[in-house]
């Protein structure tokens, strides 16, 4: 009772924390019952929390003492499986040393035990109040796609891609995808010394060798329809024009919006692609043909990317800008019935 | 929590020096309550004892009052007792006297003493000896004096006086004497 009085009195401080590979943007937003009254954002170097990030979030949860610390988690042993039953999720992975939870009694996403205790190691002179999954987040950006379509859904992070394919609110598959990790092959990295790209004629894909050996290549080239230039017009009559506008609204289709990122877009496409073959082969899973691709972009990707995923592997993608530290605070006032 | 891994922290407005801050009142006033309830209750007892000590005194004081009283009464009853030994005395005085009035040739055989009077029964030889013998004593005494005489077998009389002494009149001084 008294405590519900104090919450009104103080302003809530939510301090969202998203590590970048070699960054980290912290986002404050101050709110007063259930609106929001300010934001403040910045940009630190390095991914640890330095005298100066701590000084900044210090600045803020000193003004009130409801103030809520929430990290995006970025652990690599992360990830999504499509039920909630406990005796089935072992069907998927071995989750015996993760942390898992349900998502509207639907889907199941998890993350390592020990990376949570490295998050809040790493963030005790703040602590942490909540611990956010990206599918969380993904799913909660594009609600108003999931409950209707079938699409897959990709959150792209600095060093990170979240991938998942939803069949009207149902999970069907997810991956997240450490852009640094080993395991990524190192061939699918573009070798400048192997020649300069024309990147007016676009990518030979054949030139390029991929993981698995190219397998998803000879699966793609087994679907004798997608030869069939009715059916690919048959795709362009499921585009979503709705997200189209949308797309064209916010002008995300201008021409090589960050250059720099040109490597790391391939990088991505080839993950992502690499992803979609897993889902259509792995007999774990219940495949579905995936037609749109939802993107929500949190690193200001190029067009390159959408481009290859619409030539390549004839999929309609939409972009949606993504502030992933406003949307992490979103998931923060959720938390707290705000 | 329906999303995060982890349960938030526990937020409260009081932070740890306010906490003590809250602490060292509390502590202050919590003595400061004890204290006030500590000579409240002393308060009380006191006027409870001095309730109780009004009452005792009140119970003493009506003590002394009925002993008073009873003193009173010891020394009426004293009085009376000695207004009593004395007419006992007079009344043996009297006695005595009466019966060295009676001559010797006059025999009492009963006497009765009222409270006012004297009746004397006896036999006399005749009535000149009681007449002068001991009429005339006990009319000096008694304010009345009746006599009556009635002959007994061996030719002496018997006689009956009865002698009455009025205190109105003994009170105003007056003598009435009546054969």
């Amino acid at each position: 009772m008294l405590s519900k009085f104090f919450e009104t009195i103080y302003q809530k401080v939510f301090v969202n924390i998203v590590v970048k590979s070699t960054s980290t943007d912290v986002y404050i937003e101050l709110c007063s019952q259930n609106d929001v009254v300010d934001n403040f954002e910045s940009n630190f170097n390095g991914v640890k929390m330095s005298e100066e990030m701590l000084g900044f979030i210090k600045s803020y949860i000193s003004e009130s003492p409801f103030f809520f610390i929430s990290v995006l988690d970025m652990s690599a042993s992360q990830g999504a499986l499509p039920t909630c039953e406990k005796n089935r999720l072992s069907y998927y992975c071995d989750i015996s040393a993760s942390e898992y939870k349900c998502y509207n009694e639907k889907w199941t996403y998890y993350t390592s035990k020990t990376d949570l205790y490295e998050v809040e190691r790493r963030y005790k002179d703040t602590g942490v109040d909540f611990i956010f999954s990206p599918f969380t987040l993904l799913a909660n950006f594009f609600k108003d796609k999931i409950d209707s379509n079938l699409a897959m859904y990709i959150l792209i992070q600095d060093g990170f891609v979240s991938l998942s394919v939803f069949d009207n609110s149902e999970l069907l598959f997810a991956e997240h995808l450490d852009m640094e990790s080993p395991h990524v092959n190192d061939d699918l990295l573009m070798d400048d010394s192997s020649g300069e790209l024309d990147l007016e004629d676009g990518i030979d894909l054949e030139d390029i060798d991929v993981v698995d050996s190219g397998e998803p290549y000879d699966d793609f080239s087994d679907i004798e329809d997608l030869d069939s230039l009715e059916e690919i017009d048959e795709f362009s009559d499921n585009k979503d024009v709705e997200e189209e506008f949308y797309h064209e609204e916010e002008g995300l289709s201008k021409e090589d919006e960050n250059p720099d990122g040109f490597n790391e877009d391939y990088q991505r496409f080839s993950l992502i692609q690499s992803s979609i073959n897993h889902f259509y082969k792995d007999e774990k899973y219940q495949s579905q043909f995936i037609e749109n691709v939802y993107i929500a972009d949190g690193v200001g990707i190029s067009s390159e990317l959408k481009r290859y995923l619409e030539e390549e592997m004839f999929l309609s993608v939409y972009v949606r800008h993504v502030e992933l530290g406003a949307e992490v605070a979103e998931l923060a006032r959720m938390e707290m019935g705000a | 929590m329906k999303y995060s891994y982890i349960t938030p922290r526990r937020k409260s407005v009081l932070t740890k020096e306010i906490q003590l801050l809250l602490t060292f009142f509390t502590i202050t006033i919590l003595m400061l309550f004890v204290t006030y309830f500590f000579l409240l209750i002393k308060d009380y007892t006191y006027v409870d004892d001095m309730n109780d000590i009004a009452i005792s005194r009140s119970d003493l004081e009506k003590d002394i009052q009925t002993m008073k009283a009873q003193i009173t009464f010891i020394e009426k009853e004293n009085l009376i007792a000695q207004k009593i030994y004395t007419k006992n005395i007079v009344l043996k005085d009297s006695i005595t006297n009466l019966f060295d009035l009676v001559p010797q040739r006059i025999t009492l055989s009963e006497a009765k003493l009222l409270e006012n009077g004297l009746i004397l029964y006896g036999i006399t030889p005749n009535k000149d000896i009681y007449n002068f013998m001991l009429q005339a004593p006990l009319r000096s005494i008694f304010h009345r004096t009746y006599s009556s005489f009635y002959p007994a077998q061996n030719g002496w009389l018997r006689f009956v006086s009865t002698n009455y002494i009025d205190e109105e009149l003994s009170l105003s001084g007056e003598v009435y004497n009546e054969d």
